[in-house]
């Protein structure tokens, strides 16, 4: 059967840099390594027995500066098999612990196989996990966009040469890392205001994606609402996120991913089991942590989790596959309604946070799979297209002019901007500033290597800085003190590199450690934060 | 928890941020001079933040704050326009302009018919154990 809608499926891969090579079990290093098991090898191997199989997913992943620079950080990657051997070594008792217990047991093996396949997977591409989404990319089975350099909300950015920066730097680090130049921009948070146009498309970005009511609050010139892409005045393509197929999957309270079947995220072995047992397995600090072995169901909705009851893998895969469905009756639903008011295909737009899937929906990669086959196995009249693709093959989209918005909450900056957070922008702005101003100044003079070593490492700790992360950290109250100081870091080693370079007296060893640290961005070259720049 | 532990370069700066279609959020910062000014009582405490319409520059809105803790926010007086501020602080009972901001977009508010679901803050915001 023809197709009569196009899907489209966003998945942003975003996590801070974090990288602390002198410590060996930082607690927030275990965000990437918690992401790697449960997310990115998940989703990955899904894709990779999809197009084995002769089923093209044709999805659109999205993968952060920062998290592609942790995917290829060497001594990340030891640390990684480090967890992964360490959770296998855990295993192995917890089979000998639940042998008597034949609900647990199919649990604890249900583990055995996700940390298994995440080593299989690691040890296949020699750590890199950035190889297969390549040769995805490669193959034409997906399409790999990026987002700003750190994640920076841009328009909380007011210099243009801080959005320019972040632009640049995102852009090459794409072409470095997919030997392609990108055409696709995420936009951090779905962050979208109008001064943004121009900066995307100088740095080459072809497209962008925003959230539902960027188009609403043009709908005087937007017919078909968020059914279609449209561009911009200076020609950047835009595609506008579905609320209703967001909704289903996002939303913990009307979505699917709070089934009773579906496994609870907050009761862990880490809480649950005899301190000395699990005491190997935590941090030095030896604080009771999550350990990723999670063996009960939602069950209900009432917040108690002494309450809660086991897990059931094959319950809670029937309900992948009911739910699949469901989505997908959904779409036809949306389909024949537009098709029938205007006798055209809709396009729907679906973006998701990737790690919702498999690390928040333990079920979310199964259910991604699930989507995928049953349109095919089905028959059903409706195609899975990529952004380019659908770009490509469309009519000239109609012009709009998008409204300020984003996906945070509430629909505009206040995840970013309120009284938990609003004390870090006096850092984030000092840091800019003083780079701007400083690269400015030297962006014409001959350097020896130590200051501009000093002035590249300045550039990225402004950069990260800037991260939308620490904001939404401080906001949710999670990992606070974390997050305060690192950007209280990131701003304080720039001024003071800037500093050093003025006064000429750089500290190399210090600036050795730095560049150690924090050592995403090889090729950055800091010129690209002066006003008049070459990028 | 809010505040900063390191120290800032103290310099002139006064940057006007969208927060949503209501609210703006605005915070300065001083040279030492002003600091000092601003101490010794040479500068009077209360400064005043008004925001001009940036395409005519006509007066929009102005508040009253005290000059610490450096920060505040602003209702916005009309959604859709693109602001600009500006702090003046009083010296000999003359109101005197201190700083100039960049100019800002306010958003105008959805009507939006439905519930949404934004971002992970769903799975975020549910408490840990």
């Amino acid at each position: 059967m023809s197709s009569r809608a196009s899907l489209m499926f966003v998945l942003h891969a975003h996590l801070p840099y974090v990288n602390h090579p002198q410590d060996s079990s930082f607690l927030e290093e275990n965000w990437f390594f918690e992401a790697v098991v449960e997310t990115y090898v998940p989703i990955i191997s899904a894709l990779e027995r999809l197009s084995a199989e002769g089923i093209r997913p044709g999805v659109a992943v999205s993968i952060s500066p920062t998290l592609g620079a942790m995917l290829e950080n060497e001594a990340l990657e030891a640390k990684l098999q480090e967890y992964i051997e360490s959770r296998l070594e855990l295993i192995e008792k917890e089979l000998d612990r639940a042998q008597h217990d034949p609900a647990l047991l199919k649990t604890v093996k249900l583990y055995q196989k996700l940390y298994s396949d995440a080593a299989a997977l690691m040890h296949k591409y020699s750590g890199d996990l950035i190889t297969p989404l390549k040769a995805l990319q490669h193959a034409g089975q997906i399409e790999i966009i990026t987002t700003a350099a750190t994640h920076a909300v841009l328009p909380l950015l007011t210099r243009p040469e801080a959005v320019r920066a972040q632009l640049a730097v995102a852009a090459e680090d794409y072409l470095d890392r997919f030997n392609r130049k990108p055409a696709g921009f995420w936009l951090p948070e779905c962050a979208y205001e109008p001064r943004l146009n121009s900066y995307l498309k100088l740095s080459g970005f072809s497209y962008i994606f925003t959230e539902s009511h960027a188009v609403e609050l043009a709908a005087a010139t937007a017919p078909n609402g968020v059914y279609s892409p449209y561009r911009t005045s200076n020609g950047l393509g835009l595609f506008a996120r579905d609320a209703a197929s967001s909704r289903e999957v996002w939303s913990a309270k009307f979505g699917y991913p709070g089934d009773p079947a579906y496994r609870e995220f907050y009761r862990d072995l880490g809480y649950d089991g005899d301190y000395e047992y699990v005491r190997p397995y935590l941090g030095a600090d030896g604080a009771r942590r999550p350990l990723g072995l999670k063996y009960h169901r939602i069950t209900g909705a009432g917040p108690d989790l002494s309450a809660k009851q086991y897990y059931d893998p094959e319950a809670a895969l029937a309900r992948v596959e009911a739910h699949a469905s469901d989505f997908l009756a959904r779409r036809m639903k949306q389909t024949e309604e537009f098709y029938s008011g205007r006798g055209t295909r809709p396009l729907i737009v679906s973006c998701y946070d990737a790690e919702l899937f498999g690390h928040w929906w333990f079920e979310g990669p199964a259910f991604l799979e699930a989507v995928i086959r049953k349109i095919r196995a089905e028959r059903l009249p409706l195609q899975f297209v990529t952004p380019s693709e659908y770009l490509n093959s469309c009519q000239e989209p109609q012009e709009i002019s998008p409204g300020i918005s984003s996906w945070g909450e509430n629909g505009y900056f206040d995840p970013w901007v309120n009284e938990t957070n609003d004390f870090i922008y006096p850092a984030v702005y000092s840091a800019t500033d003083k780079m701007i101003e400083t690269a400015n100044r030297f962006r014409n003079q001959d350097l020896n290597s130590l200051s501009t070593r000093a002035l590249n490492q300045a550039a990225r700790e402004t950069l990260l800085a800037q991260s939308s992360d620490w904001a939404f950290l401080l906001y949710i109250g999670s990992h606070a003190e974390y997050a305060k100081g690192r950007l209280e870091d990131h701003a304080a080693n720039a001024l003071k590199l800037l500093s050093e370079v003025i006064e000429k007296r750089v500290d190399e060893q210090d600036l050795a450690r730095l560049e150690q640290q924090n050592s995403l961005f090889p090729r950055l070259d800091f010129k690209v934060f002066s006003s008049v720049s070459k990028f | 928890m809010p505040g900063l532990l390191k120290p800032l370069p103290a310099e002139d700066r006064l940057v006007l941020l969208p927060k949503n279609p209501g609210t703006f959020f605005i915070f300065w910062q001083f040279d030492a001079g002003r600091t000092e000014a601003f101490r010794s009582g040479a500068l009077q405490p209360e400064v005043e933040l008004r925001l001009v319409y940036a395409d005519d520059k006509a007066h929009a809105s102005s508040r009253r704050v005290a000059w610490q803790p450096a920060r505040a926010y602003l209702p916005v007086p009309a959604q859709g326009r693109v602001y600009e501020a500006a702090l003046y602080a009083q010296r000999g009972g003359a109101w005197e302009k201190l700083l100039g901001s960049n100019q800002a977009s306010a958003p105008s508010a959805a009507g939006q018919a439905e519930e949404r679901a934004y971002a992970s803050l769903e799975f975020h915001k549910r408490s840990q154990p």
